[in-house]
């Protein structure tokens, strides 16, 4: 009994070893040999070890200043998105769960269906009609995408959270002669925060890695951080991996700590979309 | 519900239809009506029937794009599936650390497709990659994305694999926290094995999870574009295009956005199709709580 005890802790230590290579490895690797000196990115055996250096970062500066600009248009339009989606779908949700009726019933699985379309199929008329509103290259075209794109499930998951929130809270507010709009911004959206931040992290996540939309619709002036970095790519030639490691860094990281510090709602969030909705 | 209280739910609810239909669903409604036609610049469309549609499905080149996307999402979905499981299980067995260790399996969530692949291309380079060279010191064979089609499908599907893990993990994992801990305690009272409470009380009451994930992981994996784009272009010789590849270069290379809109109309179609499942079983439940 002893050594079947031991060999599960074995086993067990062996699997998450492995969970953590397999989710860690490739994120440490570009976030280190961004700090590593150029000769030193692909010694073998790698480098654990090594004297940190901002080269990389410099010479992304120096030639790559679009990438600072893209950081901007990305921080822009994740911002605008966000503000967006969030009070849309905190609007709808708050109705969709204090009524009850056909329609709104109806709305919602609506918004549930028009999930299922592709994104990249609305690009085909929206290209041509963009164009002719002249909006090409403009943050409000991307705030608009990436809002609408989670605007049904920043719904559904709204009236989820709303739901647990009781309704005798609304009626004391009523009585108190408040309307439906302040009901909704004094009372709900405090007790809502959850909710709203589930939201958040989904669309934030989603505005600031998003690469179709940003490729189709933008140029010059509303390129976004992972469309430059997919130029840094595509010059494959002669890619300078420092700088391309550096540019992936600086993109990764506010992101990845925004997840880590919101992992409790990005996990709230993932399940109840996935079961209501 | 009467006129009076339609009038006060309408304002809240109108932002979010308005997004909804400016931009999802007339936009794809018109798609139809360009499935059906045929223009260039400065020509007035022509209505030509189902000659779009008899086009791509007898490209060659659109055929390939469809089995590839198909291999692509049924392997990668299930062996997510089959890891996430795993996880899961591992996670709900008791660990130390066990949120750190949560944060750490979430991280390829935040991760961006662009910077995915950029980190993937660097540890497969076929010359220099640290996990070629670890490949090819143990003799093993190693992956020759850039000129070879199927190794470059495989990783493409690695990467889709390596992003939507934690999705699919948090679903099952979830769903294994909410199984009650006494349903095993009884079990174990009456002499189940570990296998019998796996196969009797873990697979069956995951079983809606499972299904949930999966139907999310078809319609999502199904859009793969940027992972594709960004590793091959498609190519060698439009060898590894997805269905969302070949529709981009129809539209946007090839100026053909008839036969673009046609197979857009084929992607919603199959993502339909792959949801209706699932949408029935929705029904049922918003039409339960609904009164």
């Amino acid at each position: 009994m002893r050594t079947d005890r031991l060999y599960i802790g074995l086993g067990k230590t062996l699997a998450v070893g492995l969970v953590l290579i397999w989710s860690l490895l490739p994120i440490v690797f570009i976030v280190l040999s961004s700090l590593k000196p150029g000769v030193e990115i692909f010694a073998v055996p790698p480098k654990f070890f090594f004297t940190p250096t901002l080269e990389h970062y410099v010479n992304l500066w120096e030639k790559w200043g679009t990438f600072f600009q893209g950081l901007f248009n990305s921080l822009v339009v994740t911002v605008g998105a966000t503000l967006l989606a969030v009070s849309a779908s905190a609007a709808a949700g708050y109705v969709c769960s204090r009524y009850r009726s056909r329609f709104l019933t109806g709305s919602i699985f609506f918004l549930i269906v028009v999930r299922l379309i592709p994104p990249i199929v609305v690009t085909l008329p929206l290209f041509p009609a963009v164009n002719w509103l002249r909006l090409n290259d403009t943050h409000i075209v991307l705030i608009v995408l990436y809002a609408t794109f989670f605007v049904s499930l920043g719904t559904i998951l709204m009236r989820t959270f709303i739901d647990q929130i009781p309704r005798e809270l609304d009626e004391a507010a009523q009585i108190d002669g408040a309307g439906r709009l302040t009901i909704l911004r004094l009372v709900i959206l405090p007790l809502a925060a959850p909710g709203i931040l589930a939201v958040a992290v989904f669309v934030v996540v989603y505005a600031w890695n998003e690469f179709l939309f940003a490729f189709i619709f933008t140029a010059t002036r509303a390129k976004t951080a992972p469309f430059v970095i997919s130029e840094m790519i595509g010059s494959i030639d002669g890619v300078d991996w420092g700088v391309l490691f550096a540019a992936s860094t600086a993109q990764l990281a506010p992101v990845l700590l925004f997840v880590v510090f919101m992992h409790r709602y990005l996990v709230a969030g993932l399940t109840a979309g996935a079961t209501k909705g | 519900m009467n006129l009076r209280k339609a009038a006060e739910v309408l304002p809240f609810i109108a932002p979010v239809q308005a997004l909804v239909l400016g931009v999802i669903v007339i936009p794809s409604a018109f798609v139809v009506w360009m499935s059906f036609h045929v223009s260039s610049f400065g020509q007035a469309p022509q209505f030509v029937g189902w000659a779009n549609y008899l086009k791509i499905l007898t490209d060659p080149a659109f055929l390939r794009s469809l089995g590839n996307t198909f291999l692509i999402v049924l392997t990668a979905v299930h062996v997510e599936l089959l890891v996430g499981l795993g996880m899961a299980l591992l996670f709900a067995s008791g660990l130390p650390w066990r949120r750190y260790l949560l944060v750490a399996v979430l991280a390829p969530y935040a991760v961006s497709e662009v910077t995915a692949v950029a980190m993937w291309r660097f540890l497969f380079d076929p010359d220099l990659g640290p996990v070629t060279m670890v490949l090819q010191s143990l003799n093993l064979p190693i992956l020759d994305w850039s000129f070879e089609p199927s190794h470059a499908l495989i990783m493409v599907g690695l990467l889709t694999v390596w992003l939507h893990l934690p999705f699919t993990f948090v679903i099952l994992y979830a769903a294994r926290l909410a199984i009650p801990k006494d349903l095993y305690e009884a079990a174990f009272i009456d002499g189940a094995t570990r296998l019998q409470a796996f196969a009797k009380i873990t697979l069956p009451l995951l079983g809606p999870a499972i299904v949930i994930a999966l139907l999310f992981r078809y319609i999502f994996a199904f859009r793969l574009f940027s992972e594709v784009w960004l590793l091959t272009g498609g190519g060698p010789a439009r060898s590894t295009e997805v269905v969302a590849v070949y529709l981009y270069e129809e539209a946007f290379r090839f100026n053909a956005f008839g036969t673009a809109a046609a197979t857009a109309w084929i992607m919603v179609l199959i993502s339909m199709l792959l949801a209706a499942g699932y949408v029935l079983i929705l029904r049922r439940e918003t039409a339960a709580d609904a009164y």
